[in-house]
This record gives C-alpha cells, structure tokens and sequence, in this order.
C-alpha cells in the first residue's frame, strides 16, 4: 500500500529545480518504475512526489562531434531504437536490448537506472566502460561526475537534495576500441542479472594498450575490475592471459548472497563472465568489426 | 482381483455411451472448431469477477498473520475506525455458522481462530467503503498474537514435538499404503537395486487473476459470484459457514483468469470468505487478494521428500519399489489426504511391476499449506520414479528407453495396486512412437560432449494418471438440456471454463450427438443453477462433463428420432439426425429440418428437456492388504526432451519437446495442443526455475520479480503431439482426460537429459542454474 502523499508536477527543468530547492523532502519520479514498487514495499518513504517525466527537454538522444548525450528522461525503449547508440554505445546497446519487457522499457528512464542506484543497474557497467559523465544540475549550477564515482552504496549516490540528473555525456572514442556487455540471470529473457559485465579493449598489434571492465550485481555498487585491467593492461592478447586475469576479479568484487543467488555462484560467474566478455572482445577485432 | 460394479440403474447409460464407443464418423467430434469463448475475450467484454459493479459494494481484504505459530491473542480495528471509509472489522466472532472450510479433514477456519499456524494466514477482513481504503485499513489492524514455537521441515515435524494442530495429538495427518507381492524379499533377490532420496519444492500457480469472490446478500441467501472450479463445493461450504440451506447459497461462474487447481481449493474459502463480510455489513462485498496476498496465502504444490529403492533383473525386468513418500502439507491437510494416496499408487511409474511396497506420510508443518496442482501429487513420484529408471538402466547397462520397453504397462497388465487394466492402455506404442520421431539413439549416441563450453542432452520420461476419484470414492456428472420450441438448445453443465476451452468441446459433444450445427448450442457452465457435475479438475471436465452431455442429448435424440419415424415412414432406429436435418437413413430425400421435429415433438407429447446423469463405476481398494482397484482408467503421456547445457553456467536451455498423449478419443485436437503446450511450459518452470524461497515460514520471494517463471525466451520448439487414441468406455466417444498430463512427466524428462547431457544425477527440483553448476564443480573437483 502506497501512503497518502502530495504529488507535484511541472514541465520544464527550472519549475522542477525550484520547487526541489524549496521542498528538499520530496522524492523525484521519472518511469516510476522503481520508485512504485518501493513505495509500496516502504522500502522508500515519501510525504512528496515531484514527477518530472512531463520535462519532454530532458528526453533526447544528441550526437555532438565530441560526445554523444542523453536526456535523463530518455526512455531505455528509445535507446534501444537509437542508431546513435548502437553506433557509438555499443555495450550501452546491448544492455537495452536484453532490458525488462516493451511495457516497462517504454516508461523506464535511463536516469531512474542510475539514480536509483542499484547494484543491479544494467546501463551502469557499459557507462562505466564507456567513461561517460553524469551532469548534476541545481536552481544555480551545473556539475559533471565520473559515473563510477556516483554510487555510494545500495540506493545510495552522491547527488544532492536539491539536484536532478539532466544528461549523461559518453565521450566518442577512437574506432580501435571494442566492446562487449553479457548479462547472466536465471531465465533466459526479462530477469534482474545475477552479474553482469561490461568490458571494452583497445588493442594495437596484439597489445592491449588499454581496458576497462565493470561488474554489476556483485558489490553494493556497480564496480570497475581494477585487478583484472592491470593484469592485462600493456601485454600481449592470448586466450591463456585472460583466462588467467578473469581470476584477478575476485579481488575487485564483494558480492552477498541473496534470493536470487548465493556469493560463491556471483563470484564464479563473475570469472567466467569476465572471461567471456574479454574474448568478445578479441574475437571483434579478429572479425574487424568496428565499434565506431 | 479388483472388479467394478456396475449399477442396474445405469444399464441405459452404459449402452448409450457403448453405442456412441462405435461411431466412425463425425462432424464435430475431431475437429478444431474455433472456441465459443474466444471473440469475447478477444473483445475485451469477458467479465471477470472485478467487472460485476453492483450497488452500494464494499471493498474487503484479508489481515494476514506475521507469525508463523502462535495464540491467537485479540484482533482490534484500532485507528481504522477513524478512517472514513471504514466500514468494518470482520473476525471469527462474526461468523453465524461454523468457522471451517477444510476439505476432507475439518481442522481449517475460514478465518483464524484462536490460533495462527503459517505466516500468511487470513485472520480477519477488513471492509471499507473505497477500494484502495482496503489496503491503509489493513495495516491500522492491531493483531495481538503471542509467538509459539514453531516447525518448518516435516521430517522434523515427525518427531511431534511442536504441534501444529493439538487436537490431533500428531503432526502425521495420515499414511497411506499400496503393498503388491513381497518387496522386502524381492529386494534381497534382485540382481540389481539401487536407491535415493529425491525432493521437490513447493509450485505457485502464479495464475493471472488472483483470488477474489463478490458476494451479494440476497432475500436470506447469498449470491456469490467466483471465478472457482466447482459452484456446488462452494455452494456447501459456504452454506455451512453461513448457517444457511445449500439452496439459498447461489454460486455463478464469471470469466476466469487461470486456476490450475489453485482455484479449486481456494474460492469455496474466498467465497466463504467475502460471504461472511457480506453477511456481517449487509451489503455486497468484493473480497480480492493481491498478489502478495496470493502468494503468501493460498494453497500451492507439496513439496516432497521421497526414499525411492527399486531393483531389477539381469534380463532388465523391475522387480521391485519401495518407496516412502513424505508430503509436506503445511498448515492444514487440505487436499493432501488425496494428493498423496495419487502418489502411493502411482510411486511405480506405469510399468509391470511384480512387488511394491508404496508408504506414505501426510506432515503438518507451520507452514503455508498444500493443495491441488495440474498433476494432483503425481508429477512429484513420477519426477523420482523417472529418474529412477534412468539410474537404474545405467546400473544393467541398457538403454533408458529399452529398459522402459521391456517394462512398459500394456493392455492384460497389472499395476502397482494389481489391478487388471484391459484396454485403453496406449502407452507402450506410444513411447515407441516417441523414440522414433526424436531419433533417441542417434541423439544418445552423439550428444553428452562438451562442445565450446555447451553440451547437449535427450532423456525421455512416462507418466500414468488416474482419471476419476480414486478407490470407491463417488464420482459423478450431470447435465442438463433444454431444447427451445424454436430449435435452439440450451446445455447447463456445472463444468467451469478454466481458460482450457472445455464448453468448447462439450458444446461439439452436444451438436455431435444431436447432429445440429454447433451455433445451436448455447453452453451454460459453472453455475450452481446446473446439476452438480462435480469439480473441474483431475482432467475430468471434458471427459466426464461430456458424458453427461451426451447421455442427456442422446435422450432426446431418441425421442426425435420416435416422432420424425412417424412422418419419415421408417423405424426410429432409421431415423437420422446430421447437419440440422432429420431424414430416414435408406430414402434421405425424406427429410425434415430440425426445428420442424422439434416442433412435433412439442405437439406430440415428448419431453424436450432431459438430464444425463452419469455415475462412475467404481470398484473397492482393500486399505488393510493395500491393494485392488485404484481408478477406473488412466491416461498417459510419454515426452522426450533435448537440453543444451552451458557447462559454465549452469543454465539449462531447452531446445526441443516431442510429445505423446494418451488420452482416449481426442475431441478437438487445437485444444488438446494448447493444453499439452501450457502444461509442458508450466513443467519447464517447475523443473529449472520456481522456487518458494522461506525463511523461518515466510515467503521472501512473493512477486514476480524473485519467483520466475518461464517466459517466451525460455520456451522450447514442441514438435506436434502424437496421439495414441485408446478409448475409454465410460468417456464420451472414448476421450479419457488430458488437461494435466504433459507437466507430469517434464521434471523428469529434463532432468533425464540434463545428465545425458553432463553426466550429473539431479535429485531435486527446481534444479536451478546454481544447483548444477555445484553439481558440475563437484564433479570437476572430485
Ligand atoms: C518488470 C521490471 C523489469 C525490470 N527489468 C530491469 C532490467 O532488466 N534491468 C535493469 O537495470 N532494471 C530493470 N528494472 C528496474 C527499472 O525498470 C529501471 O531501473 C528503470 O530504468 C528505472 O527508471 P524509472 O524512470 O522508472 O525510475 P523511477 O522509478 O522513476 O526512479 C528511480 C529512482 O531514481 C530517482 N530518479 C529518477 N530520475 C531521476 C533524475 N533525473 N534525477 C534524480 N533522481 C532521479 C528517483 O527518485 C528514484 O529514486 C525492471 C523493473 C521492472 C518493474
């Protein structure tokens, strides 16, 4: 049961600002499709709701020369029908594209999955991966935050009372990098992952000259594979190497047990997984497919 | 050894059904008519309990228990009489007649009196003027219960020394036996025997449309409309909770959002429910349950624990099983008593078996109880009984199908209880027939090698299952026809359109027997208004609600037939009737139309309206020896399935399912397949991934987030069914049932192919991604 609560809405991103800046108690709603279930669990309280999802200036795709950027209010249906991202967000892609069901993903914001801040966010590891920003706005400024240093804990992340998350910026890379995201549930389709990898190398004649790898479910907060990057980083590409390095994540992960899987089965999963998403990786390059 | 009787009151009966045994041609009869249901429900305009607004209705839900075991200490209203919208507090103390609703055993209250005994327990209802008041209200409650201690595992509630029912003096509910030949001695004997334990957990129905029952007071009764499986079981329940004459109580039938069995068991408890509200605030009341509500509160499949030990000769003939069953009933016995009997007898799988010794135990347990499920007990021992026969194929070292073969029941057979089963035994053709399509040994031969981290998989599995009550428990139907001046038929049945399209098949059954187009036939099921059919369940709706149909039409048929002879200068037997025509079967020019005999009949003194009451020969099952007659027939099912198992995972893909029924005459084959496809996927679920996760008796996973269930991503390709039609003699044309077979025999099919595929020998369900994913780094590391 939802309990009684004012309910607030306006259309554009100032009206909303202000009114958060006068009524810090309140509780942002976007899909709502977070938000409802806890309110009606009471695993979140609210005596104010501020709906923003009329704020139709916040729900676009832009390609830039530099960046790509995304409305907060971007629904994760327009993502997933983006030749933007497809283009340029490969694993940001390929996280909508094996996203809840029709129904939710048309309500779903890409904003709701990061601020709601759960460990299970599936757009969170590709972002990660894909070193974009988050752009946190009040009545009186703006401010940019690496995405990986957004979440605090479970529920958790550093914006302010008084802030909205307007735009998420993913900085176009160079075409030499490649990308993969996998996601292991205990269904084959519409399921919370019980860990889910992101991971993107860029190699030059066989060398990985850089990496980057981020895990979902398996810590309070979605989590970069700092062990793993370093054991790779600067050595040559071989199937034997990464089968080595995928061991490294159980360093740079913290998983729990709970309903939907125990911690020893997210940290086996999250070495296969690792492993698996790296050799997608190679086999792109082998298959000169193009991230870019 | 195990005769039946037969009634000389029914001797008109038998011949008529033994008459239309030997029909060849149909028209309507085998064919895929489009259901009678279907442009409503596609329309939108099928009425479900929710869609009845009637005047001045309240709102009601249930207050639930958060304790597992306890005393009932006192049940207040408190802040929620504040409320505007409040209306009242409805608790034990409310109730004018007697506060029980148990099945078979007395032991439940409709609402908790005195004591609680699982987390979930309905204990009181709240009523309020607004639907969504319903919900604040029921937290305002103030339930004083006092914690006792409490027992979740029945092995542990064995040992009796918590009760969860004192007046019992047990936590045994109680045992069940089937006992053929000496099983002890052939256990010694036999050159091969092996033995393990196998469990099963609990299955949500998890059906679309939770509970939920409008009851209306009217003139010093109660019309209650539910979405329930028998109108007349809950017309006597709550009758008897109300303190008011069966007839008085009204029970009517609105469309229904799936049941599954759950709603068998649940609504005569919801109506009761919603009843007692009415009664006590004297206006309607719709009573729903939401989903939490559902999933806490309501009855699911038994979990299992079963000691299996079954032996073999060296030529591959089973000599031997013995078996001890354990169920877990949860809170009340419900239907256990009858889930677990299924169980004893069907512990054998349909095979020859020459010694059985079968025990089962019914244990209470503080937990949310047990009822019935598509497949009534039997998909749990068939799941250990399967298995079994792999393991035990491997120990001779035959081939899993072989050694079925050499085993298989066949017409002349006995079974487990020695009961002589003459026809109507289609299984070994079609297990043979099975084997062929799938191409089991080639797959055998090739597949159980780990290819690019994945390995595939076949294994096979049988099931049997009793059609009917069992033992000389009465079983029953009726029905009731009315033909119009006009020609147009009306057809009452108290058999419930579940979303199975039954009133689809009988109204075929009618316009078949009395050979008039099917839009002729107006269907009117579930009511209480209709003769007491009995339940739609145990595969029984089409089978038995047609027999009834057909006796009924056939009466008056008959009387046709005697007054178009007249006019059509043949005799009655002559007379024929096909297509809304009635013409002399030697000169078919002499014809007249179907309204114009009806009109005839009218004027010449034949009765238009009849009924066709039906009463299941039955035959006597000696408790003390544990043997004699079980059912009067079975049907069976034979699946083989193909997995592909990621090796790293533990993720189990199913890729292919080849289906074989046996169930008598197939009436409508489009049905048929729908319901082999929906058991097959709920089979799936129940195998790999439904798991009721508990913590000291409290559901953690009451939502759809956390208890999976198969989506489209998970399904199978399912190859077109074979059907072995063995007809059944007291079926109409011969159909026996079919609703629940193809999920009986799925746990064991899949997991039969999960260790061809990797070698491991799963011994519960759900057997998840993790589970064997520990199973396979076992095997690894050892
Ligand atoms: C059936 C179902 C399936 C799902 N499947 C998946 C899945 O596969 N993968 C997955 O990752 N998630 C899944 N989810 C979770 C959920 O849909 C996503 O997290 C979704 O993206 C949340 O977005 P929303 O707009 O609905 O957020 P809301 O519920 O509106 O908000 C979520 C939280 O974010 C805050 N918030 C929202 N927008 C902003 C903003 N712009 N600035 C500041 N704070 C904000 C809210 O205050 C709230 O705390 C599923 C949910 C359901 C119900």
């Amino acid at each position: 049961m939802i309990p009684r609560i004012e309910y607030y809405r306006f259309g554009t991103l100032n009206e909303a600002l202000r009114f958060l800046r006068n009524n810090p108690d309140s509780k942002i709603i976007a899909g709502g499709t977070d938000l409802i279930i806890q309110l009606r669990s009471k695993k979140v309280e609210a005596r104010k709701i501020l709906d923003i999802s009329r704020v139709s200036e916040l729900r676009y795709v832009r390609e830039e020369s530099e960046y790509v950027k995304i409305g907060a209010l971007t629904t994760i249906e327009e993502l997933k029908n983006s030749g933007v991202i497809k283009v340029y967000a490969q694993p940001l892609w390929r996280a909508v594209n094996n996203f809840a069901v029709w129904q939710v993903r048309n309500t779903a914001t890409i904003g709701g999955n990061i601020c709601n801040a759960s460990p299970a966010a599936d757009t969170v590891p590709p972002l990660i991966v894909l070193e974009a920003k988050l752009k946190l706005q009040n009545i009186e400024r703006v401010r940019e935050v690496k995405v990986e240093e957004f979440f605090k804990g479970p529920g958790e992340t550093i914006i302010e009372k008084d802030e909205i998350l307007t735009e998420v910026v993913i900085p176009k890379k160079d075409s030499s990098w490649r990308y993969s995201f996998i996601k292991l549930g205990k269904r084959h389709s519409h399921i919370l992952s019980i860990v889910s990898v992101a991971a993107g190398l860029k190699i030059d004649d066989n060398k990985i000259e850089d990496i980057i790898i981020a895990l979902g479910s398996v810590a309070p907060t979605p989590v970069r594979a700092k062990s793993v990057e370093e054991y790779l980083r600067k050595r040559q590409a071989t199937s034997k190497l990464i089968e080595e390095a995928s061991g490294e994540v159980v360093k740079d992960i913290k998983p729990i047990s709970d309903v939907r899987a125990s911690a020893e089965y997210r940290i086996e999963m999250s070495k296969v997984l690792v492993r698996r998403a790296l050799n997608e990786c190679l086999k792109a390059y082998s298959h000169g497919i193009k991230s870019g | 050894m195990s005769s039946i009787t037969f009634l000389e009151t029914q001797k008109d009966e038998y011949s008529i059904l033994e008459e239309w045994l030997k029909a060849r041609e149909f028209i309507y009869v085998g064919s895929e008519v489009k259901r009678i249901d279907a442009l409503e429900k596609v329309l939108g305009k099928a009425k479900y309990v929710e869609d009845f607004l009637v005047d001045g209705l309240a709102y009601a839900r249930i207050v639930k228990s958060n304790i597992p075991h306890g005393v009932l200490v006192s049940v207040k209203p408190g802040r929620a009489v504040e409320h505007p919208d409040y209306i009242a507090l409805v608790t034990s103390s409310d109730i004018p007649g007697m506060n029980q609703v148990g099945y078979y055993i007395p032991d439940q209250p409709a609402l908790a009196e005195k004591k609680v005994r699982f987390h979930g327990e309905p204990i009181a209802l709240i009523v309020a003027s607004r639907p969504r008041s319903t919900e604040e209200l029921r937290e305002l409650v103030e339930v004083e219960i006092k914690p006792l201690e409490a027992v979740f595992d029945p092995l542990e509630a064995l040992k009796d020394e918590v009760l969860v029912h004192e007046e019992h003096g047990s936590n045994i509910v109680l045992k069940t036996r089937v006992r053929k030949g000496d099983a002890l001695k052939a256990l010694q004997e036999s050159d091969y025997v092996i033995e393990n334990t196998y469990r099963t957990g609990y299955q949500e129905h998890a059906y679309l449309e939770t509970e939920g029952a409008l009851a209306i007071p009217i003139d010093g009764g109660m019309t209650i409309i539910l979405p329930g499986q028998y109108p007349h079981l809950a017309q006597s329940i709550i009758s008897r909770v109300l303190g008011v004459p069966q007839s008085k109580i009204r029970v009517i039938q609105p469309v229904i959002g799936g049941g599954f069995g759950g709603k068998d068991d649940m609504m005569p408890i919801v109506g009761a429910q919603a009843a007692i509200a009415a009664y006590k605030v004297r206006r309607p009341v719709l009573l729903t349950y939401t989903r939490e509500d559902s999933f806490t509160s309501h009855c699911k499949r038994d979990p299992a624990y079963i000691r299996y030990r079954s032996g073999a000769s060296k030529d591959g003939k089973l000599t031997v099983v013995d078996v001890d069953i354990v169920f877990d009933a949860g809170a009340y016995a419900n239907r256990g008593p009858f889930t677990l009997w299924r169980a004893t007898v069907h512990s054998t799988g349909p095979y020859e078996v020459p010694n059985v010794d079968a025990r089962g135990i019914l244990v209470y347990t503080n937990k949310v109880y047990q009822g019935s499920f598509r497949g009534f007990g039997n998909p749990q021992i068939q799941f250990a009984a399967e298995r079994q026969m792999d393991e035990l194929a491997e120990k001779i070292g035959l081939d899993p199908l072989e050694f079925r073969l050499k085993n298989i029941l066949r017409p002349g057979s006995r079974t487990s209880t020695d009961q002589l089963l003459e026809d109507s035994v289609g299984v070994g053709e079609a297990l043979a027939r099975v084997a062929e399509k799938c191409n089991w040994f080639e797959k055998r031969k090739n597949y159980g090698k780990i290819v690019d981290g994945k390995a595939k998989g076949i294994g096979l599995a049988c099931a049997w299952h009793g059609i009917s009550t069992s033992r000389g428990v009465p079983d029953w139907c009726n029905a009731y026809i009315n033909v119009a001046k006009d020609g147009s038929v009306t057809v009452f049945t108290g058999i419930v359109e579940i979303g199975q399209g039954t009133h689809t098949g009988l109204a075929q059954i009618a316009a078949e027997a009395l050979g008039i187009p099917l839009e002729k036939i107006n269907l009117v099921g579930g009511l209480t208004d209709a003769p007491d059919t009995g339940a739609t369940h145990g595969s029984r709706g089409l089978s038995l609600g047609g027999t009834a149909i057909l006796i009924a039409a056939t009466k008056i048929k008959k009387r046709v037939q005697r007054v178009a002879s007249r006019i059509l200068e043949c005799s009655p037997e002559e007379v024929e009737l096909r297509n809304g025509w009635v013409y002399n079967r030697s000169r078919p020019e002499k014809r007249i139309t179907w309204e114009e005999a009806v009109k005839r009949c009218y004027a010449e003194g034949e009765d238009m309206a009849a009924t066709g009451y039906f009463y299941m020969p039955k035959g006597r099952f000696d408790e003390d020896k544990g043997r004699g007659f079980a059912y009067i027939v079975f049907s069976y099912m034979v699946v083989a399935v193909e997995v592909e198992v990621d090796v790293e995972t533990g993720l189990t893909k199913i890729i292919r399912v080849w289906p074989a029924i046996c169930a008598g005459r197939i009436i409508n084959p489009k049905l048929a397949i729908t319901q082999i496809h929906g058991a097959i996927i709920q089979g799936i679920g129940y195998t790999l991934m439904e798991e009721v996760k508990l913590e000291d008796g409290r559901i953690l996973n009451p939502n759809f987030t956390d208890y999976l269930i198969p989506t489209i991503a998970d399904l199978p390709e399912i190859e077109e069914p074979i059907f072995v039609e063995d007809y059944f003699r007291f079926g109409p044309f011969g159909a026996k049932g079919l609703a629940e077979m193809a999920l009986i025999p799925i746990p064991a099919a899949i997991t039969n192919a999960i260790k061809h595929a990797v070698g491991v020998k799963p011994s519960e369900i759900p057997y998840t991604s993790e589970k064997l994913f520990k199973e396979l780094s076992k095997r690894w590391q050892g």
